[in-house]
């Protein structure tokens, strides 16, 4: 048995800074980068809803 | 690299290259962390194998990690300002030493924390989206300077087209009505600093005359948070070894009406307080207790958010993001008091970490290439780690603090974070099935 819970896109090298810096977050002592999305891909998904 | 995993009765496969997470039975599991030695018949192994087949082709196991580092930007991000180097409490822990930084306790003036903004933004390229965390000390004594920075970096940033996201964080002590409707007026994030129980928070966040702060501090954040509406805070404890069954903390955090959630182990040499390495078996049993309460009270409809169960695998951050983390001392830096820079708050006051001041605007390029040349990829320990792309290589400043060397990651905080991401993935698909039902 195999289900899959999660498909992600493909990894993209944008870079473009715009979702928040890790550390501004809440932990200050062990970020995660994981745990954020990317700014632009949550946008387009909003606009796609709409 | 696939990592498979165990949570209670269910078993995962996460695939490192794709970041892609499937839900498998024990023995596909058993199967794919050792073929010879899983015990299976050959005829089940066939089975698996072409159960799996799919997955190979369609790229969402067994694909390869990106080793590679693609880019690293130079243009400056996000500024932590140490806008007070003072703190009217006295916690035990403090990496900050109660807020003085092992130097003077002083406050930063409008001049420099003007010209630490005036630094950001002629250093900030094509940026548009600018950070700055107010930070201390505690920043709410020096609240006067904070409302004009932030009307200041607004003006300056409009003049570029850019825009200026602003945190603080406060032990919440002096959080009245006035810090209130100005931070819900400018604050993105606000982070406010409660370790949960009263007799756990007492413990260790005590005021200058040794009392207990839990008492002073809670009806200002109950305030806040009912003021808040739909914008973001945290409520962060900190966990030490004196409260090791710290998912308690958390849910007397959740049952006082507060959902946005954040509960950090303690970094300290204190011994009676620091994490210990007996400690972690204990500590990731409480992650579970945790993560199955969170659950509990998510089918309950009574759910909150806890900063380190969230993960999000399939719109995650970009690659560069992945790679490069916090981007201390390259692209995020300290200011402390008197204007000069440290690479992040974790190493103010440490002048083998100076690397310049505001005034000046330069940076020390030698310290710089060492931050911007770290990264996931040079920390050779990450490199056969299921969770590098999440974690990105662990925090900078504890790296240094705890093995000398910022590349080389601290083994707590690593076994501490695979455990709260397995936590976290099994979360992702207790949800996604209760939504499918």
């Amino acid at each position: 048995m195999i289900k899959t819970i999660a498909k992600p896109a493909e990894r993209k090298i944008t870079g473009c800074g715009e979702c928040r810096s890790t550390c501004q977050s809440a932990c200050k002592t062990s970020c995660t980068v994981g745990n954020q999305s990317c700014e632009r891909i949550s946008r387009e998904k909003k606009i796609e809803k709409k | 690299m696939i990592h498979t995993f165990q949570y209670k009765e269910k078993f995962y496969i996460y695939d490192t290259g794709s970041g892609s997470l499937h839900e498998c039975d024990a023995e596909t599991a058993a199967f794919l962390q050792n073929e010879e030695t899983c015990g299976l018949s050959e005829q089940r192994k066939a089975e698996i194998r072409a159960d799996l087949q799919p997955l190979y082709e369609a790229g969402l196991l067994g694909k390869e990690d990106v080793s590679a580092y693609p880019m690293k930007s130079t243009e400056i991000k996000a500024l932590c300002l140490h806008i007070c180097h003072d703190c009217n409490l006295r916690c035990k822990y403090c990496f900050a030493d109660e807020g003085a930084y092992h130097s003077v306790r002083e406050s930063m003036s409008f001049e420099t924390a003007k010209a630490a903004i005036d630094f950001l933004l002629k250093n900030s390229g094509k940026r548009k989206v600018l950070e700055v965390d107010f930070f201390g000390g505690e920043p709410l004594m020096n609240l006067s300077v904070i409302q004009k920075v932030v009307y200041y970096a607004k003006e300056e940033a409009a003049k570029l087209g850019k825009k200026f996201l602003f945190t603080t964080t406060t032990n919440a002590l002096l959080l009245n009505d006035e810090a209130i409707r100005f931070f819900n007026e400018e604050m993105e994030n606000v982070v406010l600093s409660l370790d949960g129980r009263p007799e756990v928070h007492d413990l260790v966040r005590k005021t200058a005359n040794g009392k207990g702060s839990y008492e002073y501090v809670i009806h200002n954040i109950e305030k806040f948070v009912r003021m808040r509406g739909d914008k973001h805070y945290y409520v962060r404890g900190t966990f030490t070894a004196k409260n090791l069954d710290f998912a308690k903390d958390v849910l007397f955090i959740a049952d006082k009406g507060f959902d946005s959630i954040s509960m950090e182990p303690v970094v300290t040499d204190i011994p009676e307080l620091a994490i210990r390495e007996e400690h972690l078996e204990t500590i990731e049993k409480e992650y579970e207790n945790l993560c199955d309460e969170y659950l509990a009270r998510y089918a309950a409809g009574k759910g909150f958010n806890f900063f380190h169960f969230n993960i999000d695998l399939e719109g995650g951050p970009c690659l560069s993001k992945r790679v490069s983390a916090c981007g201390a001392g390259n692209e995020y830096f300290s200011v402390v008091p008197n204007g000069d820079i440290y690479p992040c708050h974790q190493f103010a006051g440490d002048r083998d970490f100076y690397m310049g001041n505001v005034f000046e605007g330069k940076l020390n390029e030698e310290i710089r290439a060492k931050f911007a040349s770290s990264c996931l990829f040079t920390r050779e320990k990450c490199d056969s780690c299921f969770a590098k792309f999440i974690c990105s290589g662990g925090c900078n400043a504890n790296n240094y603090h705890y093995n000398g060397d910022i590349n080389k990651p601290y083994e707590m905080t690593c076994a501490m974070m695979k455990k709260r991401i397995e936590c976290a993935m099994h979360i992702l698909a207790e949800k996604k099935a209760a939504e499918e039902d």
